[in-house]
């Protein structure tokens, strides 16, 4: 697997985030702190304090409803499309608050990847889908272009089998290749934080295999936070844990601490499968 | 109990949808029907005849032929195929000119005596009369009562179905005056509805689009008078000033109505349209740092394409068919036009303002009826091709 990241040194693809040099003191790659966030009158997520080191990957769990998805969206600020929410508290990435009303928020996402439950490709070609991110980013070199899809699919482990239809339509991947593929367009334009809702949730156990074997490969150069309700998917793919639940993060630790000794009598009854 | 309750209403449906099927069909059978006859009405006024000299090698006008010949633009005889001679048109009237009223006999009872005569001393004569003043020894070639060639109809540049002796029924100028009025129409009402349509699926706010959207659903309410009241006091003197024409009354002002009556349909069909692109595809583009814009411009419009195909097609289908509005708007004059800026006539259009006037079952009425088949077909090719990109759509 090539190194991913070695690209933007070479590129215009610029880093408005990190550009700016704010980097928080302590290294910290996201650092929400006493985070409330609404919809309407319902209150889904209750003083949030969560932090995460670079190139760490973390799993949320917890059960159905209990706002996984919620904190997931707040930290790509995909709730702004939401009507009606409301957040209190700070968000910071790379010490950067995103809540801040300097941060433009599509700035922001080019640095805060995301990968979806349900596969979504655009009904384009393999290739230009993969290109799409580099193009909305105002990258019209094609021989970078070009490089960089081939990388990105590379990285995303789905080269061998679409090498040969780049141009096809990607709806004619199976689910499994599609979520790579949406995970080859999150990684194209080098984001520092992946996000994960529930990747391998429509997939096939060897397809989720191979996801899960990316996500190793992964770490080695991006931030990671991944959605789960499979505990043992957990276990094997993060360093650290957060369990959700009624909006509350009710314990954030190292991954085998959460599964084997957890301070929590409600994080223990959770990962044993005693509840929910 | 409940079973036969269930089958009642089952066959209700089924009755009412079978008759619902027949009337349709009915109504098209009867179109076809009455407008069938219009191929085998004469060329000449019924009860008439032509007559030329012996002589004459010319045996057979066409019906825009014996029109001209009338106008008087055509006035030898070379320019129908015959020899170098000029043409000397006597109507019943004219034979005063050159018979005196004692001559013709006090009942008129030596015109068909006098006539003949007149027709085998002239050689370049064409006589008009009834037939009733046609003896049988008449000394002269009488033309043959041809029916109107398809070609007349479909090819023919001139609508004038009052013209004497020979009425005429050409399609041109009214299928070029709808498909002119209905082609600006489209050009101005396309980009302004999706334009439209874009700002309410997509930027303007829930309680902006709750306000607006409402309205313009009721625009497409509007009895299609008021747009051509509308059209008349405001259009039509605006755009008489703006490009200082004699009248105001022209295709443009037409396709500006029509325009403005489209716009409904265009904006709620490519809204909707719109609007059916799945969550997934805009969060999909948003996530990878698309912005607003182009999310809009590289997604939701290429996903509703099909959508905002049929909104086109839809809006042009109405277009074409409207009548009151272009009726009042458009002039009427049954030319060929050549810009927007002169007065047409739209197929509609005629239908409304002539059917009134014909003796049903004559050339006239017949024409009229194929007016309404040609109507028919073109809105059936649209509904054809709307169902096209539809499946287009579901098999993509
Ligand atoms: N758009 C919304 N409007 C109102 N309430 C919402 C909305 N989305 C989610 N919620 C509510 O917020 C709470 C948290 O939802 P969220 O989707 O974050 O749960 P989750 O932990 O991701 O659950 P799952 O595991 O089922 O995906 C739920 O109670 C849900 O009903
Ligand atoms: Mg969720």
């Amino acid at each position: 697997m090539t190194n991913t990241r070695n690209i933007e040194t070479n590129t215009n693809l610029s880093s408005p985030l990190g550009a700016r040099g704010s980097l928080d003191v302590r290294g910290l790659t996201i650092d929400a702190k006493n985070v409330d966030f609404y919809y309407s009158e319902f209150h889904a997520l209750k003083n949030i304090n969560f932090e995460v080191s670079k190139n760490e990957v973390v799993a949320l769990i917890g059960p159905s409803g209990c706002g996984k998805s919620t904190f997931l969206r707040l930290l790509n600020r995909m709730n702004d499309l939401i009507p009606g929410t409301r957040m209190t508290g700070s968000v910071l990435i790379d010490g950067e608050d995103i809540y801040a009303p300097n941060i433009h928020v599509d700035e922001l996402r080019k640095e805060v990847g995301m990968v979806f439950q349900k596969p979504n490709p655009f009904p384009k070609s393999i290739f230009e889908n993969v290109a799409y991110g580099l193009r909305v980013n105002g990258i019209k070199d094609k021989t970078f272009i070009e490089e960089r899809v081939i990388e990105s699919i590379k990285s995303a482990a789905l080269w061998d089998e679409v090498k040969d239809k780049l141009n096809k339509s990607a709806f004619a991947l199976s689910g499994g290749q599609q979520q790579r593929l949406c995970i080859a367009r999150a990684l194209a334009i080098s984001p520092k934080v992946v996000l994960m809702d529930e990747p391998a949730s429509a997939l096939d156990p060897i397809s989720t295999a191979k996801i899960e074997d990316l996500i190793h490969e992964l770490k080695k150069d991006y931030t990671i936070i991944i959605v789960t309700h499979n505990m043992q998917q957990a276990s094997r793919v993060s360093d650290k844990t957060a369990y959700f639940y009624l909006g509350e993060l009710i314990e954030f630790d190292k991954t085998t601490t959460i599964f084997t000794n957890p301070k929590e009598h409600s994080t223990q009854n959770y990962v044993t499968g005693r509840f929910g | 109990m409940k079973r036969f309750f269930e089958k009642f209403v089952e066959s209700a449906l089924l009755i009412s949808g079978s008759i619902t099927s027949i009337t349709i069909l009915l109504i098209i059978i009867f179109l076809f029907k009455e407008a069938s006859g219009l191929f085998t009405t004469p060329v000449i006024e019924e009860g008439y005849e032509l007559a030329l000299n012996k002589t004459n090698p010319v045996k057979h006008l066409t019906s825009y032929e014996i029109k001209e010949i009338f106008d008087g633009k055509i006035s030898n005889w070379n320019e129908v195929g015959g020899k170098n001679e000029a043409i000397e048109l006597v109507r019943l009237s004219d034979l005063t000119k050159y018979y005196t009223e004692a001559e013709l006999g006090s009942n008129f009872e030596n015109i068909p005596a006098k006539s003949s005569e007149l027709t085998s001393k002239h050689p370049g004569i064409i006589l008009f009369l009834p037939t009733s003043y046609i003896k049988k020894d008449f000394n002269g070639t009488l033309l043959k009562h041809e029916t109107l060639h398809p070609g007349d109809f479909f090819g023919g540049k001139e609508w004038y179905p009052t013209a004497s002796p020979s009425p005429q029924y050409g399609l041109l100028p009214l299928l070029l005056g709808t498909l002119w009025v209905s082609l600006g129409a489209i050009l101005l009402s396309l980009p302004f509805g999706i334009s439209v349509a874009v700002y309410l699926a997509e930027i303007a706010s829930m309680r902006v689009r709750n306000i607006l959207k409402p309205v313009i659903e009721l625009l497409a309410g509007i009895p299609s008078v008021v747009y051509g009241f509308f059209g008349l006091v405001v259009i039509v003197p605006f755009l008489q000033k703006l490009f200082q024409l004699p009248v105001g009354e022209t295709a443009l002002a037409g396709s500006v109505v029509l325009g403005i009556m489209a716009l409904p349909t265009i904006i709620t069909v490519a809204e909707d349209a719109m609007r059916t692109v799945p969550r997934a595809m805009k969060e999909a583009s948003l996530a990878l740092g698309a912005t607003h814009w182009q999310t809009i411009y590289k997604v939701i419009i290429p996903y509703s394409k099909s959508g905002i195909t049929s909104a086109a097609v839809l809006g042009i289908g109405r277009a074409i068919g409207e009548t009151m509005a272009v009726l009042m708007v458009t002039g009427n004059a049954a030319v060929i036009p050549h810009t927007l800026l002169e007065p047409v006539r739209t197929i509609p259009a005629t239908i409304a303002a002539e059917l009134g006037e014909t003796a049903a079952g004559g050339g006239h009425y017949q024409a009229l009826f194929m007016l309404g088949v040609i109507l028919f077909v073109i809105t059936m090719i649209i509904s054809i091709s709307i169902e096209f990109i539809g499946k287009k759509k579901y098999s993509n």
